[in-house]
């Protein structure tokens, strides 16, 4: 019992943290970026050929690879979004093709063979008499902090104000004098680099390998869904949510069926309400 | 120009290409774009009609797929009760997924409709005493040992899918569907029962696609859990993307141009994907209203 | 950068074919269907291309030489379908040698029998496969299995070593059997458990089949500890087979474990994953290690590895014995006809580098000591390796989790 409690707290900070910025930028440019994965596998891949193959320090290859993502996402945003942005179709088809191309260019370096980067460290902890992988503790940590800087540059800070304007009403948002598109533009940058950072602190554990963005996108869906498109206290509330049934269906039914609960999640939410747990009601 | 003369035309060297093509691999790569511009051409109803974009029109493919490989290696039923059998079991599958999903809309029905073809996969996968999991279901019997006849059959099918769909988006029914997507809450207002549209845009878009899985299963001889993968949905959307929404035979046509570039590319080896979506990001970014539609649109203009 | 290299190899088969000047009989070619950019695929490739080219400057077969044609099945059926056609119709190849993935050839099996012509499988375990054989003859005698032994005879490889290793030299009569949950596992799991039973006294007192895309594996390794198990037996063929491992390694978990683990099967699994490997115990055909299996193993991988720089995998020996088996029926029917060359095959005797090779009546390599037999190989300290079953072949001891000492 105890073990779910720790274990799936962990879990929760990692979905968190891909979440988070899912949602910021369908809140702000109603934008559903399917290449939000890639910028998981990007993180990973960047600090993988820093650390491992150019000799890079540890900390700063893992630094670096969070920067050069957010700086793709930018791109990203800015070539194949904005000029997309009246077709919901038009944005979902691109990211995803967009996804599809990065996978390529991944494999075309590294092939199919699955890498491993080191992880920060590999001792164990044991908390409250569970065994935790030192990596994951870091990894818990780390997210807790950065969930925490995010959550107050949204709502201390004026620019946090912005995004709030903007996810609420873009139109009253312009003429309230906001940079609409400046906001847009910061919104993508912080969510490539929170899945970067996701990547970097959980691939160590786990799989590294050219079509390692699907999963992280899945995930990032159930969450985002389950609380609600556009809400950041609904983001962290079903991250939670997830990372926990997971780990409770992992440990007291089996790892046979885990996999579906994102899925099914994503399902009996949209039938059942739509809006999620804390989104705003959607028109129908 | 009238307005048909370039259908017949491509209909007629379609049927001409047996003749030219000799070699059964390429003859079978033909045979299989066949279903592939069907299918697209059945997504184009639901999705460029009505502003329904399904992410997961693989779980109608799938169903016909999976329902004629079982009935036929497990109770040896005939391809044609199977694959209609199949046609039947999706247009069920069809209503039930619609009643809850159709009145969603946007990203939210995209969603929706994502999941369901994920949980349709996964199923597959974990029922594996019936389904024969990631080895899927193999033995199915061949829809002809003549690869001339297996082609005929499946460019009669898309002949007929393509016509039958773009002379039902050209009647008043297909108005209405379009009125829907302009303004949903109008036509509500007006007193049209827009759910009753819906589904049925809906189910005459599962049916086609759940007769050419099961069409698919009997030229592959085989069935596996990729046909409900969100790639082949994702494929089946690129092909009318790339072909032109909103107008049927772009669709079909878009299926085409694709199994073509795939073909194409694979000599290219392990590359073949990498160009693959290299050139497809510059062709959605350049022409999102679809290469073939603007193309028609400019010779019929010139 | 193995796509460079895949490439390299693409561009040596082809230079093999056609050497030497003047007018020369046309080529046998050798059409190799597998999922190519995997090490197991790329391994085909290699062990056929020594062979080949041994073969080619001796004179090739019947005075004509090899050229080998590959086609890649990427894993999945469809494209693995359209990989046969291609060989068999547009390329016109004489023979097939390839295959891995137990889905795909069996999605092939109807084109290639159609095709009438020769499969020498050296990849995919599934007994279904040569089934079809027993069960149709007529229409599938085309099919053989070279390598590996099918997935009942991996079981009871599975049940020997945790009755001989297992139980008897680390003690352990509970065991945990963790594998993916797909259908591979469902041909080596009951015969496993059969020849346990058949055995007795070892317990399995926990078995669990996990989704391949899970994440955590805390759970799972916490539960086999709790119910008492002391060995694990992993069933693993999959990429996500390295989460596992590094999910055993960073939890310390202080239960030894050995079973089927494909990716570890690899030279540098170890290294790519800094080293979790270490501890395990992982099923090797065809060990890449100086052990004389056969008097041919040490000599195939001395020249693989001189001229690859890479050991073998399980289906580099295979495929490379394939070419000679094939080679010796054609060349006692004297021509390439399947009718013809078919019964000679039917007839081998070879001693390969994986094995004794000789067919049972259902075109299946047969299992047991004489002929093809299974091995336990260890990841050690430095993941280095050391074959620690049978005792017969053993290079070395096992050595206790660096946790457990």
């Amino acid at each position: 019992m105890v073990d779910v409690l720790i274990l799936g707290a962990i879990n929760s900070a990692v979905y968190a943290m891909l979440a988070l910025g899912f949602t910021l930028i369908f809140g702000v440019g109603r934008v559903v970026n399917l290449a939000h994965g890639s910028f998981y596998a990007m993180g990973v891949y960047i600090a993988y050929t820093l650390v491992v193959v150019l000799g890079l320090p540890l900390i700063v290859g893992t630094t670096a690879a969070v920067l050069a993502v957010a700086g793709i996402g930018l791109a990203m945003d800015r070539v194949l979004i904005r000029p997309l942005r009246h077709s919901v179709l038009a944005v979902l088809i691109i990211t995803v093709v967009f996804a599809l191309f990065v996978e390529q260019v991944i494999f075309a370096f590294y092939g199919y063979t699955s890498r491993n980067i080191p992880s920060f460290t590999t001792n164990t902890l044991t908390v409250l008499g569970v065994t935790v992988a030192g990596q994951r503790a870091i990894a818990f940590a780390a997210g807790v902090i950065a969930l925490s800087l995010v959550w107050l540059l949204v709502y201390r800070t004026r620019f946090g104000s912005a995004i709030l304007a903007v996810s609420q009403d873009r139109e009253a948002a312009t003429y309230l004098g906001i940079d609409v598109d400046h906001v847009s533009r910061t919104v993508m940058v912080l969510s490539a680099a929170l899945a970067a950072m996701a990547g970097v602190l959980v691939a160590p554990v786990l799989v590294v390998s050219p079509q390692m963005w699907v999963l992280p996108l899945i995930k990032s869906f159930a969450v985002v869904i389950l609380g609600g498109l556009g809400s950041i206290p609904g983001s962290l509330l079903a991250s939670v949510l997830l990372g926990y049934s997971e780990t409770a269906v992992s440990r007291f039914v089996s790892s046979t069926l885990t996999e579906l609960i994102p899925l099914v999640l994503i399902l009996v939410t949209l039938l059942v309400r739509p809006s999620g747990l804390l989104g705003r009601r959607i028109e129908l | 120009m009238s307005r048909t003369a370039p259908g017949v035309a491509i209909l007629v060297a379609l049927a001409l290409v047996p003749l030219a093509v000799r070699d059964r691999y390429f003859l079978s790569v033909f045979t299989l774009a066949n279903l592939y511009a069907a299918i697209a051409a059945s997504w184009d109803l639901l999705s460029g009609y009505t502003g329904r974009e399904n992410f997961g029109h693989a779980v109608f493919i799938g169903t016909g797929a999976y329902t004629a490989a079982l009935l036929n290696t497990r109770l040896h039923l005939s391809p044609v009760l199977g694959i209609a059998a199949g046609g039947g079991a999706v247009v069920a599958l069809a209503i039930l997924v619609g009643v809850p999903t159709l009145r969603l809309r946007g990203p939210y029905f995209a969603l929706a409709t994502l999941a369901v073809a994920g949980i349709m996969e996964r199923l597959a996968l974990l029922l594996w005493p019936l389904t024969g999991g990631e080895d899927g279901v193999y033995g199915v019997q061949p829809l002809s040992l003549s690869a001339p006849t297996t082609y005929y059959t499946t460019l009669a099918f898309m002949a007929i899918v393509v016509l039958g769909l773009y002379w039902a988006t050209r009647s008043e029914w297909g108005m209405v569907l379009r009125a829907i997507r302009a303004n949903e809450e109008a036509c509500e207002a007006s007193g049209l029962n827009v759910t009753v549209y819906k589904m049925g845009a809906l189910v005459l878009s599962a049916l086609p696609a759940g007769l050419a899985g099961g069409l698919y299963a009997h030229v592959q001889e085989h069935v596996g859990p990729a046909v409900y993968s969100a790639a082949l949905s994702v494929t089946v959307i690129i092909m009318t993307v790339i072909g032109g929404i909103g107008t049927i035979y772009g669709a079909a046509a878009g299926g085409f141009l694709l199994t073509a570039l795939g073909e194409v590319l694979r000599g290219f080896g392990p590359y073949r994907l990498l160009l693959f979506s290299a050139i497809l990001l510059p062709v959605i970014l350049f022409w999102p209203r679809g290469v073939v539609v603007q193309l028609a649109g400019r010779l019929r203009r010139g | 950068m193995r796509r460079w290299g895949a490439l390299a190899i693409v561009a040596a088969l082809i230079a093999i074919g056609p050497s030497g000047a003047g007018a020369q009989a046309p080529l046998i070619k050798v059409g190799v269907p597998g999922p190519l950019q995997l090490a197991v695929g790329q391994g085909i490739l290699y062990g056929l291309q020594l062979a080949a080219g041994e073969i080619n400057a001796a004179g090739g077969i019947l005075g004509r030489k090899l050229t080998v044609v590959p086609e890649d099945e990427a894993e999945n059926p469809e494209i693995g379908i359209a990989a046969i056609r291609k060989l068999i119709e547009s390329n016109k190849v004489d023979v097939l040698i390839g295959g891995q993935t137990s889905g795909v050839t069996l999605a092939q099996l109807p084109v290639i029998s159609r095709g009438k012509i020769v499969y020498l499988g050296v990849g995919a375990a599934s007994p279904l496969i040569t089934d079809q054989v027993r069960k149709d003859y007529a229409n599938f005698k085309y099919i053989f299995r070279v390598t590996p032994v099918n997935s009942t005879y991996l079981g009871f490889a599975l049940a020997d070593f945790v009755d001989e290793f297992a139980k008897t030299e680390l003690k352990a009569t509970k065991i945990a059997i963790v594998g993916e949950n797909l259908v591979w596992v469902q041909g080596v799991l009951p015969a496993m458990e059969r020849r346990l039973a058949e055995k007795q006294g070892v317990q399995v007192v926990y078995k669990e089949l996990f989704d391949v895309r899970t994440t955590d594996f805390s759970p799972m390794f916490a539960k086999a500890r709790a119910a008492g198990a002391q060995f694990v037996v992993p069933l693993m063929s999959h990429a996500s087979s390295d989460v596992v491992v590094k999910a055993y390694a960073s939890l310390k978990v202080p239960v030894p474990w050995g079973g089927i683990d494909v990716k570890q099967q690899e030279a540098d699994a170890c290294e790519k994953l800094g080293g979790a490997s270490v501890g395990e115990v992982v099923l090797f055909g065809s060990p890449p290690l100086k052990v004389a299996v056969t008097p041919k193993s040490i000599p195939f991988l001395e020249k693989y590895t001189d001229r690859f720089k890479r050991a073998p995998v399980y289906t580099s020996f295979g495929a490379y014995d394939a070419m000679y088996i094939y080679k010796a029926a054609v060349e006692k029917a004297q021509t390439l006809d399947p009718e013809k060359v078919i019964p000679f095959l039917e007839k081998t005797d070879y001693v390969g580098a994986s094995a004794h090779v000789v067919f049972d009546e259902a075109h299946d390599v047969r299992y047991g000591p004489g002929y093809a037999v299974e091995t336990m190989v260890q990841w050690q300290d430095g993941c280095k390796r050391a074959l620690i079953w049978p005792r017969s072949l053993a290079t070395g001891k096992y050595v206790p989790l660096a946790w457990m000492r």
